[in-house]
């Protein structure tokens, strides 16, 4: 059992899912304030380190 | 993009500006999706189910917690969790009402509410609106002296709507209520489209029992809801199974007889806890909501010929509208005919109004930002523009 890699699909899919909630809240046209995009450029680096765990546990 | 064998992705309210009439309250907040995502299986609630096993005693996740914050967030003395509205309305009336039992709802009532009525075996009868499409406490003191008259029973349960699907419009729930108590009458307050999204509070308005919809207005996945009620109606409500199998003799514990024992174990009860903070915080907001849906229909009465059917200044964010003598002429000759509207609001990225309405129609606006709001109100006069149809500014 890799907890680890179980963490990192569900840290990865709440962060998509605060993805989702931005492309929500910005609808129809998706244009993303200063601020938004500050802050979806963290949340993908986040997504980015998720990511990075999941190929170290399961493709190691 | 499937999600499944022929099931479509549903990506409406990630591409569109939604102004669905029922949909609206009950988008779900970032932290129910996730709840969603964790809570998918089926009996998932239950892995720390322990005497007396029901699902208002669970503590992990914190079902408990969240029954008790319910109640208290209603101003309530008890709550239980329901599939829905109509099963909280089923409940009451399978407690309350017996056959032939006169029963009051309003000219409003949702379909579920007579059903309920239908199924315990009890007469409908139905409180009339006036010419503002509002329920008055006057018409409910009239109806139940007609009902005592004619029947010669007081009615045994009464459904008023403190929103109705209709108009969205608010009515005087807590007059109506006190009416209905000066003869003894308990009242049943339907909040689907208040509970949630305004503030509700359940002692001030006098309600006997109040039910709310998780899918409609809580931000929750359906079906979902709340029954809340006071001490007094407690026992009756709720109350506790008392049957034993003849050949066996199984007890079934503490189970409630009305909830059918336990009611939402899985995705809805936790997609409805995950979004409790969100929507505690959102009903303090609702005069916001308020500004942006005015602005809305603000827009539309400017188009020459168009009408608001509902109360106006909006108190409410569902709200119905008539364009025939705006709208509706151009469906008269357009090549599209009466889908020209939805189609054209469809090219801005809105939707949620019913396709081919060009005459009454509704639509609800509630959750959406003040750039949102703007850009519906301007797209409506766009439309208009582009068609011909006369501006008052």
């Amino acid at each position: 059992m890799s907890k680890r890699s179980v963490d990192a699909v569900f840290q990865g899919l709440f962060l998509l899912t605060d993805i989702r909630g931005m492309l929500r809240e910005t609808v129809p046209h998706h244009r993303l304030t200063a601020e938004q995009k500050k802050e979806a450029e963290k949340i993908l680096a986040k997504l980015e380190k998720q990511i990075a765990i999941l190929k170290e546990e399961l493709l190691a | 993009m499937n999600c499944g064998d022929g099931i479509d992705t549903r990506q409406i309210d990630e591409l569109f500006i939604n102004l669905d009439p029922i949909q609206a309250g009950g988008r779900l907040t970032t932290d129910a999706m996730k709840a969603v995502l964790a809570y998918g299986d089926g009996y998932s609630v239950c892995d720390h189910c322990t005497k007396p096993f029901r699902l208002d005693h669970i503590s992990k996740p914190p079902l408990a917690e969240f029954h008790r914050d319910l109640a208290s967030f209603l101003h309530m003395d008890v709550a239980r969790l329901v599939p829905g509205a109509r099963r909280g309305f089923q409940a009451v009336a399978s407690a309350l009402v017996k056959p032939d039992d006169p029963v009051l709802l309003t000219a409003y009532s949702h379909y579920t509410e007579f059903l309920s009525v239908e199924q315990s075996r009890g007469i409908a009868f139905e409180i009339p609106a006036n010419e503002s499409h509002i329920i008055t406490a006057d018409a409910a003191a009239d109806r139940i002296e007609e009902v005592i008259r004619t029947t010669g029973k007081k009615p045994a349960l009464m459904f008023v709507e403190q929103v109705d699907y209709q108009y969205g419009n608010l009515h005087p729930v807590a007059d109506l209520i006190r009416v209905a108590h000066q003869y003894d009458v308990p009242v049943l307050c339907n909040g689907a489209y208040t509970i949630g999204i305004m503030d509700v509070n359940g002692k001030e308005l006098g309600a006997d029992f109040l039910v709310g919809s998780g899918h409609k207005s809580m931000a929750a996945p359906a079906p979902s809801g709340v029954l809340a009620t006071t001490n007094e109606w407690a026992d009756t409500v709720f109350r506790t199974t008392g049957i034993q199998g003849d050949l066996t003799g199984r007890t079934f514990g503490v189970k409630e007889v009305e909830m059918m024992g336990c009611t939402l174990m899985g995705v809805t009860s936790v997609g409805m806890m995950a979004s409790f903070p969100h929507v505690k915080r959102r009903v303090k907001e609702f005069d916001t909501q308020l500004q942006y849906v005015n602005r809305i229909v603000d827009a539309l009465l400017s188009i020459i010929g168009t009408k608001v059917l509902s109360e106006y200044p909006r108190k409410h964010t569902l709200t119905r509208m008539n364009t025939t003598d705006s709208f509706d002429t151009v469906a008269k000759t357009h090549k599209k005919k009466g889908f020209f509207l939805t189609s054209a609001l469809r090219d801005r990225g809105i939707t949620g109004i019913l396709a081919g309405s060009t005459r009454v129609w509704k639509f609800n606006s509630y959750g959406i930002t003040k750039e949102q709001a703007d850009y519906v109100a301007e797209s409506f006069l766009e439309i208009a523009q582009t068609e011909g149809l006369p501006c008052s500014s």
